[in-house]
């Protein structure tokens, strides 16, 4: 039973963990920036949401404006940061720096303003639990899992589908050929990072209400999405998805095993095997 | 006085922790954020033989340092084995694993407590009781580490270094081993590091995971890119600098509680800043 429940916890957070890797692997694969800044972005969302949420401002509204602050802000990083770098023929490394850059300071804003204690939602409806059989999940879970299944869905829905995702897409395969036909890369690249931000503010948001907001708790999840995303093979957005589940759930039953402190020693073994047998990942484009 | 040589002691320390950091970041041009993670492993093998008292100073010290060459080589493996950006993972993770290693390894670490009551360092008889003291064992090693810096800088695999970063497949074609140049930096880089535990722990006679965590690998990144990536003044300029900062804020009256965040935040827009508007920071080469 305690399998099955861990199992099923390992489910809901994998899909909310799987939202942060395809934002990630949409920004990776079409700015080819390894965005670490992004777990900033993924912290300033659920820090937003509470500090209207407290205020008594209704939780969908909150979520709905965290995500208008963090899309702004990964605008922001890209336009003013990336950007300003890459046309100034920053190297490659340079952009990563300065990308942790960002992280330090939003996170360490956050740390100032908040302090670096956890911080739990006020909301009452998030601890409510249901039982199905035996097994036990929160509102927050469900709402995390239902939502995170959309959002995924949504954005695979909008990369295939819609111009705005066509010419992402043509601009991650072929930059220069995308440049001379005036699909304007570089405005491209803000739209994507934006999106991104927009998506990866909703786990940002929902994984706070069950399990409370750290300053510095981005980093972990960030992490495991980028394993995931490799392991996934970069490129595929449905791989990124996939594996991030996989990932949480072993993650989770490993639980049964040992003390919780060393899961992120799971999460980077998984990551070696993967480097050593399967470098290019499980779904990887050609 | 004791205070300012307490101060000069510790920038002698980073200085040697931010040359490793330039070795592989600024010379090799591989992205490292676990150099810290290298650092506290050094530190808590000399504080876990000093305090069992199973051997002296420099044995423990030099058991330290072969740990970390060995450890900074398997965490650059990645990066000398696949391209693209999975050594940015490995990075962030042997620094995190580093740090739950460093917190939850009780026996070993002593936790989130640390390890008090360290004993000061012994050369050959002589204990190393006074600050003063250990101005000069700090001195002696920050000159020979920036010397041998100098000297590998200036030597053909220095050259080879600098090569490998701007273009590591021309280099590899020109029939140079790129994979051996790489993990002789990485293993040199992992010795400053080893060195660099062994005298913080002795000098500060106590050790916790918060020196060693990612805030601590994202301060060593920032005095190199403050002083200059490729260059020895650059690493000797950055932990001067970046050191007396605690300092100069404690002129401004911040809550503890804030002041560790504010200072962290001064570091990340040093980051932002020198890469945007000086990416080749105080002192160094022109990129």
């Amino acid at each position: 039973m305690l399998a099955l429940q861990l199992l099923l916890n390992g489910i809901v957070t994998g899909c909310a963990l799987g939202v942060v890797a395809v934002s990630f692997a949409l920004v990776y694969a079409t700015t080819k920036i390894f965005h670490v800044a992004h777990a900033g972005v993924y912290t300033l969302g659920g820090y937003v949401a509470w500090s209207l949420a407290v205020r008594g401002v209704p939780d969908p509204l909150a979520l709905v404006l965290a995500m208008a602050v963090c899309t702004a802000l990964g605008a922001l990083i890209q336009h003013q940061l990336y950007g300003r770098l890459e046309r100034r023929g920053a190297t490659h490394l340079g952009i990563l720096i300065a990308s942790l850059g960002a992280l330090a300071v939003i996170q360490n804003l956050i740390a100032a303003v908040y302090s670096a204690n956890i911080l739990q939602f006020p909301s009452a409806w998030a601890s409510r639990t249901f039982g199905f059989g035996g097994l036990r999940l929160s509102a927050a879970q469900i709402a995390t899992l239902v939502i995170s299944l959309i959002a995924v869905a949504a954005v695979l829905w909008f990369a295939r589908a819609t111009i705005l995702g066509k010419r992402i897409r043509a601009v991650a395969s072929n930059p220069f050929l995308a440049e001379i036909t005036r699909l304007e890369p570089r405005t491209v690249h803000v739209y994507v990072v934006a999106i991104a931000s927009a998506v990866v503010c909703l786990p940002g948001v929902l994984v706070p209400f069950d399990l409370g907001l750290q300053p510095y708790g981005g980093i972990t999840p960030l992490l495991t999405a980028t394993i995931a995303m490799i392991a996934g093979g970069i490129g595929s957005l449905g791989g990124a998805f996939v594996l991030s589940v996989v990932i949480v759930v072993l993650q989770n039953l490993s639980l049964l095993v040992m003390p919780g402190e060393w899961s992120i020693g799971v999460t980077f073994f998984i990551f070696v095997i993967f480097m050593l047998f399967r470098p290019r990942g499980l779904f990887a484009n050609a | 006085m004791d205070f300012f040589a307490s101060y000069v002691v510790l920038a002698e320390i980073y200085v040697l922790l931010a040359l490793s950091t330039n070795l592989l970041v600024g010379v090799v041009g591989i992205f490292s954020v676990s150099q810290a993670a290298v650092f506290g492993v050094g530190a808590y093998i000399v504080s876990d033989f000093l305090l069992t008292d199973t051997m002296g100073f420099l044995p423990a010290t030099a058991i330290a340092i072969v740990a970390c060459v060995v450890l900074n080589i398997l965490t650059t493996l990645p990066s000398l084995r696949v391209a693209g950006d999975y050594f940015v993972v490995t990075s962030f993770g042997i620094q995190l694993l580093a740090t739950a290693g460093f917190t939850n390894w009780t026996e070993g670490t002593g936790g989130a407590n640390g390890l008090p009551g360290i004993p000061p360092a012994e050369l050959f008889g002589f204990q190393l009781a006074t600050t003063l003291q250990y101005l000069e064992l700090s001195t002696i090693a920050a000159v020979l580490g920036c010397l041998c810096f100098w000297l590998v800088m200036r030597a053909p695999f220095g050259r080879l270094l600098r090569a490998i970063r701007e273009d590591e497949l021309a280099v590899a074609a020109a029939g140079k081993g790129v994979l051996h140049a790489k993990v002789s930096a990485a293993a040199l880089a992992g010795a400053y590091a080893g060195v660099a535990g062994g005298l913080y722990a002795t000098f500060m006679s106590f050790i916790d995971p918060s020196s060693f965590d990612l805030d601590a690998s994202i301060l060593l990144l920032s005095m190199v890119v403050l002083g200059g990536m490729r260059t020895l003044s650059g690493s000797i300029i950055g932990p001067f600098l970046l050191l007396a900062l605690p300092q100069v804020l404690t002129l401004v009256a911040l809550p503890t509680s804030v002041a560790a965040a504010f200072r962290q935040l001064i570091y990340g827009v040093l980051l932002i800043a020198f890469m945007l508007f000086r990416p080749q920071g105080l002192a160094g080469e022109r990129l």
